[in-house]
Formats: structure tokens, sequence, C-alpha cells
């Protein structure tokens, strides 16, 4: 299969902060398969896995701008404001950023929802 | 793309004209379908992120007009502050810029129209609308990674939050170190779908994974796939009896225990896998256990093939045992704790004594529910009760409760339930309402619901028991075992503390059995022994089972098969056998289908086969509506229920091929479940290709259409066939619903509102499509229009091959039949006597056929009634299965002439070899002239005594017949339990005890000889003599048959036989009368 060759997975990705890991399939600004999208970050990127649309991708994560630690997209882990930065290094320097991200840090201070419960399913 | 919805009162004349330069500027309207064209048009061509007309497309402009709505709130509100960043150290944050704004929280970016040059269409729309309108879309993009990031996490922590999680390593590590590991964990701990992933994450790619339940298969594959994020990938594939999934990047595949046997058959060594998982080991199904001891034997010839057997924390020491003490991983589940009631059943003073089931001590929990819990704690109610009929006697009850109180919503669950019926229990209930699930134990272990807090457990259960002497299948109601009990209980603890309430009393329970009893114990061993036969795994008997099958069992079906010409005297496995082997099926369909194809009748019995090794297409609820009963009157055929199954299929296939979109409506008019007619397809298909494969069928040359005109209009077909799967498999499945208080239960009319609803806005027949796409609906058009034309002498054959594949599943109706009730008609088979017909028989409302209708034979006693009447139209029903509930059932009958379906003609077929087309007419002819025979005979069960005393028994030795030409050049040997001496296997020579009374009463009627007006009650025998000397034409001695028309038909010497006396030593011509007078001498 020619997709399958092309979403080849080069690694592991795994956030520093917490637990997420997944396949890779690219790693930089243009993402394959697409002419008109480009990232404004290196980023770590598989092939979007809840679709059958083999060009469309998903970003992974990719590395913080000040202290180069690779974290994830997760709002727990990292935020972007024209460049990533991960979230304890926002918060050693919280003062930099403008005010609507500093309330937006406070807010995901708050502890995360546990996962709902799924779908009845038979096993 | 459908245009985009407008609001009402807007100026329609707006939309025809674009709108250009100053005009537009002022009177921009995002929702103008010329508009929203050109931005389509330079943003979303084919090359681009989202395409025009995707349903890609369409959320965006859904987004964007939640976007405008949500800005133009905000910018009302909003003042413009600058709040001036200090200036930082590190350079990271140095340049960042100083006035907020969302778009810089955005990490991507798109290539736009103008940066590709202004020639595109989208230079004629004002720049700041083309700036505002790629804002959005860069807002849309960001939005739909978060989403699908969003979506990934949870997955992930929902995976790490499972029981099974904290064990993965440990798993990996023991299966490193030992050949076989036992993981054990109840149901939800997350064994099935975590374990192969772990295998997938460790590197190993060739993995296996059994299930015993096709669905099981496909929703794994699913879940796995899904979880692993190769769902649109192939590393996780399924592969099922008619579906297969994989590819050669498939690293792990679920199977069916089925499938996996039959690949072993193939290949006895298993090469194509690394890792085998058998999951579900503690359900012990039948094929599970004899994988089981074949994975024993493989072991040390595989020892690079690792085993993981998964079970439910049930008995798992004898697995462990099985495989010399295997390590057991245990993974605890996740159970909330919960409290048992036990409220055993008082005897009920009032009950009459009806068989029908007491609803109210079901009521009464439901009372208590009502009464102690509040309807804002949710929480839902599973009650498990033994079989359908207990089911629906709960139902009514508790739907008239629930029409009371609105508080309740009923369901019942079972498998003969429809898909979608099925899955309305995962719907929910509207608030302050709870769902009263009425199941079988088919949610003990196979469904899970969520959100069940309150569990009634009846404690009983409807198992099917297997007489091997009768070899009758009964389905009967047990106690159920401790583990089931448990397993029960623990339905109600898996999403919160729970409530289960044992209908039963604690001593009971502690009375209970450990375990269900396994299948292998339960069923009868035929298929099993045939499969162990063709596997060549040796000896039955000694074959080295987790725990062995009952003797009598394997005896009997050994002896089944050799009856049916699957095995030999050698116990060896027969060309035939093999065959039948090769059939997934039961042998009696087998042996339908092989016939079939010899008689170049292969297209019915294709299709009449696959529709009786399918569960009955016709609804439970359809038998009580008038309407479903009148529209499917015209199908059904008096001939049998296969040929009203041969009808009804045949019948869909044509609306099927004329407008196809109808079939699901015709099906639900006649109250037939249409699943299993596309089940009856799938098979017929499979039956096709094996017969093709075996040599018994010429391969269907592909009959395509000429032109290469319609050979592109049918590729054209078929591609837009494979767009519409691949739409609805992104769609989706179907989400859940909300329950209405009050469902309907009610036949037909409220189906079809249902399934009106269910897929509103979705007119997408998936079922249709994906059998348009498997099927060649033509070339099964033309087998459905053929059976129409069957002539007389075919349809008459058609039977003989039923009749003959059955055999010896034959049905004599009792003697006295004419003169009972419609519902009291009773049948004697071979090892049952006083059968029923099964309520959904055809015959069971229209009995009359089955009478010996003709009395035109002369001097027959009117008076008689169809016991000993003469007639050559006396007749038998033949059988596919012997089923006891409440009483033995006759399941899908077909009426065969009495004569000829005992005749085994077919002597030459068992070699299987191939047959030339001229003896294949010529046989044919035979068969036919025999069926037109009319020889008149009368037909009569033999009581118990008389079949007793029946046979002289080999103690006796008789007289070889010393009559050169009667039976050819058949050699004759003495017969070892009937005496006498066995010329073929359904007729054995002077083995009768001639007892006189017996034959008086049997045999001796009135008769009129045609030719000289004689009128006397005779013999047959002394019949024959007369007509002997009335008219010397001995040409046609009417061929004889078992036990159901005795022997003496054949006997042309009188009752008397040759007797030696011991005691005066002298040889006798004595009938048994006289030989016991003769000894009273001597005594
Ligand atoms: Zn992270
Ligand atoms: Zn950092």
């Amino acid at each position: 299969m020619a997709s399958e060759a092309e979403c080849h997975p080069l690694g592991m990705f795994a956030c520093e902060l917490c637990a997420l890991t997944a396949p890779y399939s690219y790693v930089g600004q243009k993402p394959p398969n697409t002419q008109s999208v480009v990232l404004l970050e290196e980023s770590y990127v598989m092939k979007d896995p809840f679709t059958s649309d083999k060009d469309r991708f998903l970003i992974l994560g990719s590395r913080c701008s000040i202290c180069s630690r690779l974290v994830c997209m997760g709002p727990e882990c990292s935020l972007f404001y024209s460049k990533r930065f991960c979230l304890p290094c926002v918060q050693k320097n919280i003062s930099a950023f403008p005010q609507e991200i500093q309330q937006d840090v406070e807010k995901r201070k708050v502890p995360s929802k546990k996962p709902s419960s799924q779908l009845g399913s038979r096993t | 793309m459908p245009p985009p919805r407008t609001r009402e009162g807007r100026d329609h004349r707006d939309y025809r004209r674009a709108p250009t330069g100053e005009e537009a500027w002022e009177k921009w309207d995002w929702n103008c379908p010329e508009t929203r064209r050109l931005l389509e048009d330079s943003f979303f061509r084919d090359e681009d992120y989202i395409r025009q007309g995707s349903e890609d497309c369409q959320k965006f402009w859904a987004f964007f007009e939640r976007l405008q709505r949500f800005q133009s709130a905000k910018t009302s509100r909003k003042e413009e502050k600058d709040a001036g960043c200090p200036k930082h150290g590190t350079s990271a944050l140095a340049d960042l810029p100083h006035t907020y704004d969302p778009r810089y929280r955005i990490n991507l970016s798109i290539i736009g129209p103008d940066a590709r040059g202004s020639r595109g269409p989208g230079r004629r729309l004002p720049p700041e609308r083309v700036s505002e309108f790629r804002q959005a879309l860069l807002h849309y993009l960001d939005f739909g990674q978060k989403q699908a990031f969003g979506r990934l996490a949870k997955l992930q922590r929902e995976r790490a939050a499972l029981p099974i999680a904290q064990y993965g390593n440990r798993i990996l590590q023991t299966l490193k170190e030992h050949q076989v590991v036992v993981v054990a964990g109840d149901t939800g701990c997350g064994k099935s779908t975590q374990v192969p992933q772990y295998l997938l994450a460790a590197g190993f790619s060739h993995v296996a994974c059994t299930q015993p339940r096709r669905i099981a298969c496909i929703s794994l594959a699913k879940r796995v796939g899904f979880e692993s994020l190769s769902q649109y990938g192939s590393q996780v594939g399924y592969q099922i009896r008619f579906e297969s999934t994989r590819s050669a990047a498939t690293k792990i595949v679920f199977l069916t225990v089925g499938l996996l046997l039959r690949q072993i058959q193939r290949e006895p060594s298993l090469p194509q896998y690394q890792v085998l998982i058998v999951d579900e080991v503690h359900e012990r199904h039948l094929h599970n256990d004899f994988l089981l001891g074949i994975l024993r034997r493989l072991l040390p010839r595989r020892p690079d093939l690792k085993v993981i057997l998964m079970s439910a924390t049930i008995n798992i020491s004898l697995f462990s045992s099985y495989f010399g003490s295997a390590p057991v991983v245990q993974v605890p589940g996740r159970l909330f704790p919960i409290t048992v009631v036990y409220q055993p059943q008082e005897a009920e003073p009032t009950t009459s004594k009806s068989e029908k089931l007491d609803p109210r001590p079901f009521l009464r929990v439901l009372e208590s529910i009502d009464a102690k819990y509040p309807p804002e704690e949710r929480g839902d109610l599973l009650v498990f009760l033994s079989g359908m009929a207990e089911i629906s006697a709960v139902l009514e009850a508790a739907q008239t409760y629930a029409s009371h109180t609105q508080r309740w919503v009923v369901l019942p669950l079972h498998s003969a339930l429809s898909v979608a019926d099925q899955d309305k229990v995962f719907d929910v209930a509207p608030p302050g309402v709870r769902k009263c699930i009425l199941s079988t134990n088919i949610a003990e272990t196979s469904v899970t619901i969520d959100g069940i807090r309150f569990v009634v457990d009846s404690g009983k259960v409807k198992e099917m028991s297997y007489d091997p002497q009768a070899k009758l299948q009964r389905l009967q109601e047990f106690w159920i075992s401790q583990a089931s009990a448990e397993q029960r209980k623990g339905r109600a603890g898996r999403t919160g503390p729970g409530v289960c309430f044992r209908l039963y009393a604690e001593s009971d329970y502690d009375a209970f059995a450990p375990y269900p009893v396994p299948e292998i114990r339960r069923v009868a061993l035929d298929a099993l022994v045939l499969q162990m036969k063709s596997m060549s795994v040796g000896d039955p008997r000694t074959f080295p089972f987790i725990e062995p099958p009952p003797p009598a069992s394997l005896e009997t079906a050994i002896l089944y098969l050799r009856d049916q010409g699957a095995l030999d005297s050698s116990e060896a496995l027969t060309p035939i056998g093999s065959l039948l082997a090769q059939l997934p099926v039961d042998v009696v369909i087998g042996k339908m289908l092989i016939l079939g194809s010899m008689f170049r009748l292969a297209e019915p019995v294709l299709t009449i086969a696959a529709a009786l090794s399918v569960q009955s297409p016709f609804t439970r609820s359809a038998q009580s509506s008038p309407d479903c009963a009148t529209a499917r009157r015209p199908l059904e055929s008096d001939q049998g229920d296969p040929f009203t199954l041969f009808n009804v299929f045949n019948a869909w296939v044509q609306v099927k091929s004329e407008r196809s979109r109808d079939s699901r409506k015709w099906c639900r008019r006649r109250g037939i479940e249409e699943h299993r007619l596309y089940e009856m397809a799938n098979l017929r298909r499979q039956f096709k290709e094996l017969l093709e494969d075996h040599g018994l069928l010429a391969e269907a040359r592909a009959a395509g259409p000429g032109d290469s005109h319609s050979r592109l209009q049918q590729r054209r077909e078929r591609r837009a066939l494979y767009q519409l799967k691949r739409q609805h498999e992104q769609g989706g499945g179907r989400g859940r619903k909300v329950l209405r208080l009050r469902e309907e239960q009610d036949g037909c009319s409220s189906d079809e509102d249902r399934a009106g609803a269910l897929r509103a806005g979705d007119s997408v027949d998936i079922q249709d499509v994906k059998f348009k796409l498997r099927h060649n609906l033509e070339q099964l058009q033309a087998a459905a229009s053929a059976a129409q034309d069957l002539s007389r002498e075919q349809m008459a054959l058609l039977k003989l091959v039923l009749g003959r594949g059955l055999y010896p599943q034959l049905a004599i109706p009792d003697a006295f039949n004419s003169g009972r009730k419609d519902s009291d008609q009773i049948f004697h088979t071979r090892a049952k006597q006083g059968a029923v017909l099964h309520p959904t028989c055809v015959f069971a409302g229209s009995p009359e056929v089955l009478h010996a209708r003709e009395q035109e034979v002369e001097g027959c006693d009117g008076n008689r009634g169809d016991k000993d009447r003469m007639s050559s139209r006396h007749q038998l029903l033949a059988f596919v299965s012997l089923l006891e509930t409440n009483k033995p059932y006759l399941v899908n009958c077909v009426r065969v002439p009495a004569l000829q379906a005992q005749r085994p003609e077919e002597e030459e077929d068992e070699e299987a070899a191939p047959v030339s087309p001229r003896e294949v007419a010529a046989l044919s002819r035979e068969l036919l002239q025999l069926m037109a025979s009319k020889v008149p005979y009368s037909l009569r069960r033999l009581t118990g005594l008389e079949a007793q005393n029946l046979y002289v028994g080999p103690q006796t030795v008789t007289a070889a017949p010393s009559l050169p030409g009667l039976f050819g050049s058949a050699t004759l040997t003495p017969h070892p339990t009937k005496g006498g001496y066995a010329v073929t296997d359904f007729l054995t020579y002077n083995c009768l005890t001639s007892d006189a009374d017996l034959y008086s009463d049997c045999l001796r009627t009135f008769w009129t000889c045609p030719r000289c007006g004689l009128h006397a009650p005779l013999t047959p025998v002394e019949r024959i003599s007369h007509e002997n000397t009335c008219a010397p034409d001995p040409q046609d001695a009417p061929p004889g048959a078992e036990e159901a028309t005795p022997e003496p038909l054949q006997k042309a010497s009188a009752l008397q036989r040759p007797y030696h006396c011991e005691a005066c030593q002298k040889d006798f011509l004595f009938t048994p009368t006289e030989v016991l007078r003769h000894r009273k001498l001597h005594v």
C-alpha cells in the first residue's frame, strides 16, 4: 500500500512532561501530502489516526523555545504564543506574557476532569 | 454542496449577483452562495486541506457562523487596551508580540490565493474579507488539531487507567520466560483490548487472537485499531467466516476459533503465527476446548510459538495445570462494592399451575427500587432470566407497571432479537427514568452495558443438553453455577456501588455447582468428531481433552457418522466424509449439498441448505401480528419449511434486483429479519465456492456484460458503492440515543417508525451496499427466477434430495392424527415418540396435508382412519432438528413420500466420484419413476413391545434365502442384532419373529383382488401369493423398507420357517406358534 509507506512511523514521540506517547511520521514545518498548510514551528506530526483521509495530519508536539524540552500539544504541558513554551517555563516567566495568557494559565491549574466512561460495548 | 441554510425573510434578489467593488463592501453578506463559492474556489481546491463539497467544507461553514456570532458579541464588549509587556532578558521571550491577538496562539498558517499569485478567482473579493476568511480558516484548523489531539490524549488516559495497565510488563516478561501464560481477569479489566496492544508495542508482528463470537472479532479489531492509532492503517485486522480485513501489513488478527481450527487443518504447525491469544477460555466452548487440546500437542513441536490464555477468574488452575502449571498473571477487576440481597421466592398460593413464569417477584424489586432510591439518582436495572418465554412474561407485567409509574423503560435482550433492537439497550433513558433490561445470560459475559446499578438474578438458565441415546437436544432450565451467579452480580458494580437481588436463598447458592457445565458435555459431537477425523488427530476416544466428553456422546457421534457414510467400518474418513468436513454445516445439510450438485439441482439446494443453516428469519413479534401473517402467506409452501424459506429468499432477491431500497421495508412487512437473509446469501456463496473447489460444481463463467459501455457502467456503479461504504465507515457507528418513555413492543408498525427515525438523514442502507459489493445480484436473480420454473420432476427430485439428505431424521405421523385438533398432531421419530410440530412450522397450521388423503385404493375400509390405511401416498416428515423444550419439537420439516424416502437409492454416490451425465440422467429418471410408482402399502409405527419382539435376534439361526436372483448379486451376511441376513443396509431377510399376533394386527387388512374380486382380510404375504396365482406378473414386487414398512413384504415364503428340534432331532417347517406348540410336547 502506497499510503502505508508514506506514513510509516519514524519513531516514538514521547512528551517529557506527561505520559503521552505516539508514533510520529514527520518532523518539520511542511507536513506531507498537503501544499496549503505550513507550520510555524518544527513539529512532530503523525497522520491523523481518526480519519481515513490520508493527507490529514495531527501535530503531536514540539520543543519548548526556552528549555528545548520535547512537549506535547496538551494544555497541561505547553502553550503556543508565537512560539512553543512548556508550561513550567511559562510559569517561571509568567510576567513576560500578556494578561490574556496569564489568565489562561491560571485556569489550567484547575485539575482536569477524569476520563468519562465509555459507551457500552460488546466484548 | 447543498446551498447554505438561509434565514427567513431575506431578499432573494441578493443571491443573483456577485458582489463587486464598493457595492460589496457595503452590502457584504457571508451567506451569499456566490460569495461562498468564490471563497471556496480559491481556498478549497482539490489540492487544499479542505475540499469543496466535502463534509469538512460544510463543517467549516458551520464553524464559521459560530465564530462570527462569537466575535461580534466580543467586540461590542471589548475595550482597546494596550498592556505593554515589560522587556525580557530571555531571547525567546524578547520578541513576543506586545499586543495580544488570538491569532498568535495558532501554530499553523495557510498559503492563500494571494500568496499564489493574484490570478485566482479570489481577486474579485475585497482583501479585508479574504483576510477575515483566512483568520477563520486558521481558527478552524487549529480547533480541529486541538480536538483530534484531545481524543488522542483521552484515549491514552483511559488506557492507562485500566486495571490491566499495571500488568503489561509483567505479562510480557512472563511470556519471555514461558511458552504458555494464563492471564486471568474479569470483564472490564481490559485484557481483550490491551494485551494485543502490549504485544504490538513489544514488537511482535504475527499475533492471532481468537474469539468465540464473530461479532467480538469485528468490534475488538475496531477498538484495538482505534486505540493503537492504526485504525485506518492495517496493522490490526479481523477474519471471520465471510469477511476479512487482513492484509500483508496486518500484525494482529482477530479471528473466530472455528477459523483458526481450519487454518490448523491446512497447516498443522501454524507457521504463520508467533503468538496466539486464546480469549474467553473459561467459557468452555466446544471448539475452544478442542483447540486447547490441539495446542497442547502442538507446543512441543513449535517451541517458538507463544500462547496466552485469557480467562475470567473462573477455574484458573484447570487451565494452568493442563499446560504443565503455566504461570498465571491475575489482574484484579475494577469493581465497586455490591450489596447482595437474597429474596427467595416463597410458594405463591394463588398462582395457577401454569408453566408461565410468575412476574410478581420481579415487580416487587422494581417497586422497592422506586421506593428506596430517588429518581434523580441514576442507575439502571438488569434482570437475568432463563429464556425468551420468561422474558416476555416479565416484560408484559413490567410494562404495565412502567406505564403507571412513568419511571421505567423496559427492554428485552436476547439473541433472537434484531440487531437494531439489541442495540437499544445501549441507549439512554430520559432523566428520572431508569432502564430495565430483561436479558438472557447473553448479558453475563458477551454484552456489556454500562450504567447498571441493580441486578436481579433469577438463578436460572436455559441450556442445551444432549441425550446421546435419543440423539436429542434438549433446551432445559437449570440452576446456574456459582461462577455465573458471581458474573451476574458483578454487572451491578461496574460504574459505581450496586445492589444484586438474588431470587433464591443463600443455601441455594451454596448448593450450586461451582462452574457451568462445559459445552462438550452438553451437545452432539458429530461435527467435532468429523473435524477431528479430518485433522487426523487420531482416535477421538483418546484425545487429551481438558475435560473429556461423555463416552456415550462420542460413541453416538461415531456411529452416526458411520451410518451417514462419513466414516467407514474402520472409522476412517470416507471421501464423502472429508467433503462433509470441509463444509461448515450439519452433516445432513452437507449431504444435501453434495446430492444436490450431483443431481444438477445445485442452485436450489444451495439456497435451501443456506436457509437451513442460519437462524430462522421470521421474527417472533410477527407471529402475533395478523398483517405480517397475511403478507407472508403467499410465500408459504405446503411442501414444508425448507421450501417456504426457499420462496422467501427468492422473492427477496427479486425485490433486491428490482428495487433494492425497498427490501428492508419488504422484509419488515412480512416480519422477516433481513439480516438473516444477508447471512443466507453469504453462506450460499460460501457453499457454492466450496462445491466449486471440490469439482462438484462447474465454476460459473464470468458472464460479464459484453459491450465495453455496460462494462464501464458496471465499474462506475461499483466505484460508487465503494464510495458509499467508505463514507459510512467514516461516519462511524450509531450514536447513543435517548429512549422514549413508552417503547411500543408490538409488531411491524413500530419497527417501521423506528427504522425511519434511525436513519433519518442517512438514506444509505449500508447492508444493501455491502450486499451488492459482495454478490453478483444478476446471478442470484437468475437462480431465483429459475426456481420458479422448476419442473414437477425437478421439484420431486429436489424433495428426494432433501429427504435423503435428512435421512434418517424422519418422523411418521401418528395413526390417529386425522381425528385430532391441529395443535394436537403428534409424530414419532426413530428415537422419540410423541413429538409435535414446532409452532413456526408451516404444517402446524395445516396438518391435513400430511394425512394420507388418497382413498381410491379399492376395498379400503373407510372407518379405520390412517391406521393401516392402504395408500400409495403415505407421507413422512423429514426434519432438520429435534428440539426438546417443554415438548419435543420437530424443527424445519418437509413432507416426503414415505416409501421413497426410505429408499437409499444412491448407493453409488457414496464414493463421491465424478459421475457421467448420462448416468445421472438415468438415475434421475429411475428415481422419478420410483417417485411416481403407486404401490399401495400401509404405514405403521411399531410399539416398544413389538419392536422388542420384532426380530428373531442373532441367536436364532434362520434359513438363508433360497430364492436365486431375488437379491441380485448382494452377498448375505448374518445381521448382528436383528438376526437373519443383511442384504442391504435397509433390507434384512428373515429377521422378523413371525409372531401371529403381530401380523394379524399389523398387516392383515381387508383387500379386494382387482382381478378376481376376492374380498378378504389378508396379510401382504398372503395377498402377494394370491396375486401370483391370480395374475402371474411377478415383475414389480414392492420395494421394501426398514421398520416402518415391515419387511415380510419381501418374503415370498410362508410364515413357516425351518426349525430343528434338539429333543427329537428332527427338522420341521413351523410357524412360531407351531414351534411353541411343538416345544410343549417335550416338556
Ligand atoms: Zn505532555
Ligand atoms: Zn521549557
